[in-house]
């Protein structure tokens, strides 16, 4: 759907985003992560062309951003909708108004654009607010009239740009099942770009971690979280204080194996005492996985290991070199 | 009837309601005029401004000066320098309707600037918003960027009137007409200090209105 290739950007003299590759594919939830000032909303606006770039390459639906005309740029975003962190919807039209907009901007005609809003509003949960005025809305509501206005020309993806990041953590979840929903139901492609771990977990089926403009990693979300590399780790401030006697061991549970009692089968096959340092279960869109740190005594070390081995459980031994695992 | 009503009246009525009427004449077309004239260097200082919406350094650097040029020129000069121009676009150099030459000449370029601080504080998001809709220029300076400005627009033409009023009463004194040349005439020329009383209260009540309009509509339309 979208391929973007050793992609280089800067402002004036300044360069933001260094080297960028990624293909983002139909139908899934793809996340741009990263802490502020990253480049992400950068990146997100090269998508649909109201940024340009310096080098490489955005092809997005077969088309190479840069090289369209105003009239090829228009038609683009006309199959690109865009939601935003602070809305932006326009104060002085009411909902219906606000969601008619782009289909007005199509010369879409009267009735068309009565039935396609009011659909749209149904699909959103606005149904009953046609004619509220924009003031007069919640954070998450607005943020309904926003998705609602990005999907009206039915686009083939869908651009969000910290679209939960003003709103409270419920209203978050009501958002993310919506745009999942949306995802699901009409096959919408959506990149998702945000700051907050527990959405990208939560929906995102891939992701491009960005710090300073670079990719730091990209991939399968559970596979990112469930094991993830040492910067990843910095980035995210995974860091645990580890015991400083005994072997600590990162216990990884994918996705067959979270609901199994584990550990508490191995303290009793092998007849041992461990102590738990540290761990975390995640909701990652539809499942629970989650790690587990322990710190098992040395001298036991090897009978665990033997048993992580044979159970085909996923591991990682943490201190330093000191231990050999 | 109204022949006959004003007959029975005191010339000196008549002549306050004439140029009550002069007044306004002159006021409503060069606001009017002032306003078509300074949307168009609204748009190009909007357009070329370095984050508008197709930025040029040079042509703004330009007009940007122009504008300061011209509201820098006191009134009374423009007007007496600008009297071929008025003979040529009027047919007359005297009287109201020449009058409004001038009076739309200087306001044009404020017009310009009030009308660009109106479209500046219209949200960027929202321009963005409509960017990535697929709208072009043209439908963003018309359907968002004015729409959304409307009700600092209107507070800003109700400046533009009373403004206007002043100088209208200005350019009366040069053969203008309207309650500024009345006052100046009788109460300055006469010593009619009743009739000066008039004509300036009828002013302060002018401004009173058109300030009162503008404050509604604003509080209508936000
Ligand atoms: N229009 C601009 N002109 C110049 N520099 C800019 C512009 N927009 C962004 N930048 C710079 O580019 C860098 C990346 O900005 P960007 O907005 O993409 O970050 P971000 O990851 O979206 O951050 P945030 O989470 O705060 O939104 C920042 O250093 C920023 O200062
Ligand atoms: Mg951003």
């Amino acid at each position: 759907m979208i391929h973007i290739h050793d992609l280089e950007k800067s402002y004036a003299d300044t360069p933001v985003l260094f080297h960028i590759s990624c293909h983002i594919r139909a139908g899934e939830i793809f996340g741009i992560v990263g802490h502020s000032g990253a480049g992400k909303s950068t990146l997100l606006r090269c998508l649909n062309g109201l940024e340009g770039y310096q080098g490489g390459s955005i092809t997005v639906m077969g088309r190479e951003v840069q090289e369209l005309d105003e009239e090829g740029l228009k038609q683009l975003r006309r199959e690109m909708g865009m939601i935003f962190q602070n809305f932006n919807l326009m104060q002085r039209k009411n909902v219906f108004g606000n969601v008619a907009f782009p289909l007005e901007i199509w010369k879409t005609p009267k009735e068309k654009i009565r039935t396609r809003v009011l659909e749209l509003l149904e699909l959103v949960g606005l149904a009953d607010r046609a004619q509220d005025r924009i003031q007069n809305l919640s954070g998450g509501q607005k943020q309904r009239v926003g998705v609602a206005r990005a999907l009206a020309l039915n686009p083939k993806i869908l651009l969000c740009d910290e679209a939960t990041s003003a709103l409270d953590p419920q209203t978050t979840l009501s958002i993310l099942e919506l745009l999942q929903d949306i995802n699901e139901r009409l096959g919408l492609t959506i990149v998702m770009v945000t700051h907050e771990m527990r959405v990208v977990k939560r929906i995102c089926h891939r992701l491009l971690f960005l710090e300073h403009g670079r990719t730091v990693c990209q991939g399968a979300t559970d596979d990112l979280f469930l094991a993830p590399k040492q910067d990843l780790k910095r980035f995210v401030g995974d860091d645990y204080t580890l015991s400083p006697t005994g072997t600590n061991i990162r216990l990884m549970f994918p996705r067959e194996l979270a609901q199994q009692s584990i550990i508490t089968h191995m303290a009793r096959e092998l007849n041992l005492d461990f102590s738990i340092v540290g761990g975390r279960l995640d909701r990652y869109r539809n499942d629970v996985l989650g790690f587990l740190i322990i710190n098992v005594d040395d001298r036991r070390l090897e009978s665990v290991l033997n048993y992580l081995q044979e159970k085909n459980l996923f591991w990682e031994v943490l201190d330093d070199d000191r231990h050999l695992a | 009837m109204i022949a006959t009503l004003l007959e029975s009246l005191d010339p000196l009525v008549v002549e306050l309601i004439e140029a009550l009427f002069e007044t306004l004449y002159m006021v409503f077309f060069s606001t009017l005029f002032s306003l078509i004239l300074g949307f168009g260097i609204t748009i190009a200082l909007i357009t070329t401004a370095p984050h508008g919406l197709r930025p040029n350094p040079r042509v703004y650097a330009a007009l940007d000066v122009s504008v300061n040029l011209l509201r820098s020129f006191p009134f009374m000069i423009l007007m007496i320098a600008l009297i071929p121009f008025t003979r040529l676009v009027a047919g007359v150099a005297i009287g109201s309707t020449a009058a409004i030459v001038p009076l739309t000449i200087a306001a044009a370029p404020f017009v310009g600037r009030i009308l660009e601080g109106s479209l500046l504080e219209v949200d960027r998001g929202v321009v963005e918003a409509a960017r990535a809709c697929g709208a072009g220029d043209t439908q963003i300076i018309f359907r968002v960027m004015l729409k959304e400005a409307m009700p600092s627009i209107i507070l800003n033409i109700a400046i533009l009137a009373i403004t206007l009023l002043g100088y209208s009463a200005m350019a009366g004194a040069i053969g203008g007409g309207g309650l500024g040349a009345l006052a100046y005439n009788y109460g300055y020329l006469r010593f009619r200090t009743d009739v000066m009383l008039y004509s300036v209260g009828i002013l302060i009540l002018l401004v009173h209105l058109i300030q009162t309009g503008g404050n509604f509509l604003y509080n209508r339309l936000r």
